[in-house]
This record gives C-alpha cells, sequence and structure tokens, in this order.
C-alpha cells in the first residue's frame, strides 16, 4: 500500500469516492444500457419490416421513424443532455445524479442503436425471409425465427457498439451532475490537475471497453457458422 | 389442379412507369405432372411463379390450387395453404445458423422432439443424404445444399412444388442428379411440379408439358415435344437452338471457318425434322434421286420426350434447279429447311 500511496497520492486519498464513481457509472450503462436495447431493437425491427420492400411494408410509419431518428442523431449530446432535462424531471423526478440522466442517454443512444440493429438485420438474406414466408410462416414468425436468429452476430456486434459508446456518453452526463467516472475524473483530474486520478479513470474505461469487445466478439464467433 | 387465369403483376420503377412482369397470363397444371415454364432472365417466369404460392399477390386475375381462390384467402389460412405448396431456389436459401436437421425442421410445427427427428430422418433418407444431419449448411456443396433444401420443401408433406431455377446454381452432373431425384419424388409421391427454368435441357429432361415466356407473356405452350419440333415463335425457336448442336453453324460462320466457305453455286441449308420418319435414308435418297453432292456439316438428334428430334445441316452442290427441286422433296417429307447461306448466282 504504501508504494500506491506514494503513485497515485491523490487518488487513494479519495478511493471511496472512486468506488463510487465506479458503481454509478455501472448502473447508468446497466439501466440505460437495458432500456435502449429494448427500445432499439423494437425499432430497428419495425423499420426493416416496414421498409419500401419489407415484410410488412407500410410508407407512413416508416418514414416517421425514419425522420425521427435522423431528428435525434443529429442532435449534439451535450445539447439533449440540456434539453432534455424537463422530460426528465417529469418522468425521473429529477434532472441529476444517476435518475437524471436515463432519460438523455436513452434519447442519444437509441437512434444510434436502431440503426445499428437496422443494419444488422438488412444483412439477412432476403432469400431466406422468401423461404421462411414460402413454408408458411407468418410476418411475426419471420422476425423471430429468421431476421432474429439469423442476425444474431450482426446484432451482437452492434450492441458491443453501442455499450462502448454509451460508455463515452456516460462520461459526458457527467459533466452535467450525473456523478460517474466521467465526473470524477473532470473534477480532480482536470479542474484540481491531479493527473493520476486521470491516468486511473483512462485505464479503467480502457480495460471496461477490452472486455466489452472481446466478449462480443467472442459470442459473436460463437454464433457464426 | 394449379389454375392461373388472366394474371397480372406489375412492378413500379417509379410513379409514371410500370413494368409488366406478368402480363394476361392463364395456364392449367395437372395433378401429378412435372410442368415447365422456360423463358430468357427478366421474362416473369420467376414472378409468375410466385403468384401461385402468392409470394406475389397478382394485381388482377385468379390463381386458384384445387379449387381453391388463393388470393381470397385470409392471411392466416395463406400461411396454411403455403405449408403444402414447397419451394425450392436457385440459391437454395438455407438458414446458415442452422443445421441441417434444424433447417429441414423449420416447417414442422405442433410436433414433440422425437417426432421431429424421425420425420426429419424419412426426409432426408428420401432425398439420399441421410449422414448430415448435424452438418451445417455451409459445409455441404451445391448439390447436397438442394436436396436438404427440397427435403426441407417436403416437410408438411405438399402436394406441390415449385422449383425456381433450382439447378441453375449447379453443375451439370449435379444437376442432373437432382432432376432425377425430382422425378423420382414425382413418381414415387405423385408430386406435382413446376419447375422454372433458363435451361432448355432441364424441361427437355424431365418435363412432358411446359410453356415458353417472353416479356410477361406465354407465347407457346403444351407438348414439350411439340413444342420442340416445332416451335412456333422465334423466342422458341432461339431456345430450341440454343440446346442444339445445329446452332454451332452461326458460330461457325461469324468465325469464317473454312469448313462452311461455300464454293459459288453452293446451297447451305438446316434440315429439321419435325415429325418425320429419321430412319429413312433422306439424305442419300435424295443425292442419288436429284443428282447431288450433298455434304453434312452438321448432325443432332436426340431423344425429347420419347421422340425423336432434330435434324442436319448440309451444303448442296450440284445445278440450281435440282437442289431446289431436293429442298421442295424435303418439305414434302415434313422437313423444314432453312437456308443459311446461298452462293447460287
Amino acid at each position: 500500500m504504501p508504494e500506491l500511496n506514494a503513485l497515485l497520492p491523490n487518488l487513494m486519498r479519495r478511493l471511496p469516492e472512486f468506488w463510487k464513481a465506479c458503481g454509478d457509472t455501472l448502473l447508468m450503462e446497466v439501466w440505460s444500457g437495458a432500456i435502449i436495447f429494448v427500445l432499439g431493437l423494437i425499432f430497428g425491427i419495425i423499420l426493416t419490416v416496414t421498409k419500401p420492400g419489407g415484410i410488412m411494408e407500410n410508407r407512413p410509419v416508416y418514414q416517421v421513424l425514419d425522420k425521427i431518428i435522423n431528428l435525434f442523431r443529429s442532435i449534439p449530446f451535450i445539447i439533449l443532455l440540456t434539453a432534455l432535462m424537463p422530460l426528465s424531471r417529469a418522468i425521473m423526478g429529477t434532472a441529476i445524479y444517476v435518475r437524471g440522466v436515463i432519460v438523455p442517454l436513452v434519447f442519444g443512444a437509441t437512434p444510434f442503436f436502431s440503426r445499428q440493429v437496422e443494419s444488422a438485420l438488412a444483412q439477412t438474406d432476403k432469400g431466406l425471409v422468401e423461404a421462411a414466408l414460402s413454408m408458411g410462416s407468418s410476418p411475426f414468425e419471420v422476425i423471430f425465427r429468421v431476421y432474429l436468429r439469423e442476425s444474431l452476430a450482426p446484432i451482437i456486434r452492434a450492441v458491443t457498439i453501442t455499450i462502448i459508446s454509451l460508455l463515452g456518453l456516460t462520461a459526458m452526463a457527467g459533466a452535467v451532475g450525473a456523478g460517474g467516472l466521467g465526473d470524477f475524473a473532470i473534477r480532480y483530474g482536470h479542474d484540481r490537475n491531479m493527473q493520476d486520478i486521470t491516468w486511473v479513470v483512462v485505464g479503467v474505461l480502457v480495460a471496461g471497453v477490452s472486455v466489452v469487445q472481446w466478449l462480443g466478439e467472442y459470442l459473436a464467433r460463437r454464433n457464426t457458422h | 389442379m394449379i389454375e392461373l387465369e388472366h394474371v397480372v403483376k406489375n412492378f413500379h420503377a417509379d410513379k409514371n412507369s410500370a413494368i409488366h412482369a406478368v402480363n394476361d397470363v392463364s395456364l392449367k397444371i395437372n395433378n401429378g405432372e412435372i410442368f415447365g415454364i422456360i423463358g430468357f432472365s427478366g421474362a416473369g417466369k420467376s414472378t409468375l411463379v410466385r403468384c401461385i404460392n402468392l409470394l406475389e399477390r397478382p394485381d388482377s386475375g385468379s390463381v386458384k390450387i384445387d379449387g381453391v381462390e388463393m388470393t381470397a384467402l385470409k392471411p392466416k389460412e395463406l400461411y396454411k395453404a403455403r405449408t403444402k405448396i414447397g419451394m425450392i431456389f436457385q440459391q437454395f436459401n438455407l438458414m446458415p445458423s442452422r443445421t441441417v436437421l434444424q433447417n429441414v425442421a423449420y416447417p414442422l410445427r405442433n410436433m414433440t422432439r422425437e417426432q421431429v427427428r424421425a420425420k426429419v430422418r424419412e426426409l432426408l433418407a428420401l432425398v439420399d443424404i441421410p449422414d448430415k444431419e448435424n452438418a451445417y449448411p455451409s459445409e455441404l456443396s451445391g448439390g447436397q445444399k438442394q436436396r436438404v433444401a427440397i427435403a426441407r420443401a417436403l416437410a408438411n408433406d405438399p402436394g406441390i412444388l415449385l422449383c425456381d431455377e433450382a439447378t441453375s446454381a449447379l453443375d451439370p452432373q449435379t444437376t442432373g442428379a437432382i432432376l432425377q431425384l425430382l422425378k423420382d419424388l414425382n413418381r414415387k409421391l405423385g408430386l406435382t411440379i413446376v419447375v422454372i427454368t433458363h435451361e432448355m435441357e432441364v424441361v427437355k429432361n424431365i418435363c412432358r408439358r411446359a410453356a415458353v415466356m417472353d416479356a410477361g407473356k406465354i407465347i407457346e405452350s403444351g407438348d414439350v415435344f411439340e413444342i420442340f419440333s416445332s416451335p412456333k415463335h422465334q423466342v422458341t425457336r432461339n431456345f430450341v437452338r440454343t440446346t442444339s448442336n445445329l446452332s454451332k453453324i452461326e458460330t461457325l460462320i461469324k468465325d469464317e471457318s473454312p469448313m462452311v466457305r461455300l464454293k459459288p453455286g453452293e446451297v447451305m441449308a438446316r434440315l429439321v425434322y419435325i415429325h418425320a420418319d429419321v430412319s429413312e435414308p433422306l439424305i442419300s435418297y435424295a443425292s442419288r434421286a436429284f443428282d447431288l453432292e450433298i455434304n453434312i456439316i452438321l448432325a443432332d438428334v436426340e431423344i425429347v420426350a420419347g421422340v425423336m428430334v432434330g435434324g442436319t445441316v448440309v451444303i448442296f452442290n450440284g445445278e440450281s434447279e435440282r437442289i431446289e427441286r431436293a429442298m421442295k422433296y424435303y418439305r414434302e417429307k415434313n422437313i423444314r429447311v432453312e437456308v443459311i447461306q446461298d452462293a447460287r448466282a
């Protein structure tokens, strides 16, 4: 321990706070990630089946969803964070801390993940869909037994990319009072020039990204034949 | 019985133009027969076959299968009806993330695990690929993939099998084996098979009756032998020619081969046997009777639907008027004479 105290003086003095920041980041990831996963999957599927030539072609639905996703993707996240504060208060009861940042995170990353899902599903051979329909599958069966099942690997990759980019967003959310590692690094590492804290936070994030990336790739490969 | 009446299907490239993929097609396909639909790519045959199981919904017209109007079915009834119409494809369309067993089991429902396994094994034995149930499609050859696809299409014991260019991605030997399998299934199960193809060979090999399609319309249909021996339409003639050695003559002429260079006074003609008794010594008789030299350049006679068809390409050498009389004699014998090159003055 003395060695660590010498190497990372500022961090060691704030260890409890550091662990809490890690926990908060994880909490933000898990909560918003779960919601984004469900919503993005649904929107990605709706985009895929309602687009022209899709199995449940529906021009109005497709056009509206397509435009909304483009709209939210083009708003910089930092602006979304402040713009959605009233909505956050209305839904979650607060606009700060972990609870307060779930809404902007969902709005910020769902459109991204929806597009990822859409492009994952687009890799499904149209011939497979046609074959399934010819065997008497209903459109819903085609969604679950062909689209989702046959795109498992690309969907896993889409989840991986989204989790990683969500990590970046949670760090940014820290700037507006969400807490977490981003907030921790800015408050101490940047504002008070405690470089050991900056480096440790970077190290933790790199490790987190690596684990997610490795796990995603492993699962994707296991589902490729 | 499959009955199509005045089926029309248009595709809209943009608001102002429509492509008549299928343009007023009426067709009857009897139970238990192998029916061919042949046409060059873009002729609309793939769209037409998809109108049978309503993968493409016709803009107008009627599609009846065993008397049931398919276009009037509710979605759920349609899904059920489709389980009784198998379909196989050029690209096989097996699900890559599923094993052979899981692929063939895909359309099976309301069965226990053991029942599914037993049914799949029975189907794989039927298509003669029994030892691959745990392989993934990526581990199979083209012919094996198509066998698995056929097993999957037959999972719900359909009465009809639609084949959309099912052998076009296969080499000639494998094509032969798959066609033989289709023939066997037709005989063993009384399966009605509709074959879509751009290869005359395929139709010749397994179909009794066929229709020729061009630009969304059926331009000729009937007995394969009739179509083959006396094609009425130019497109059909082109098809017949693609399978015949006699078409090589055009290439030879284009390449200015010395074999086909005529001396003055010679006539090159294609003689096509229609209903002729090919066994008659037509060449040597004409040669003697009209005092001509008749040189056979190419000959191609084969068996189609159990009947001989074919012909020869010959060069007549002799007096101009005698050549005319020889050609007249052949025409009287029910032989079609097409003059290819004429080097008479």
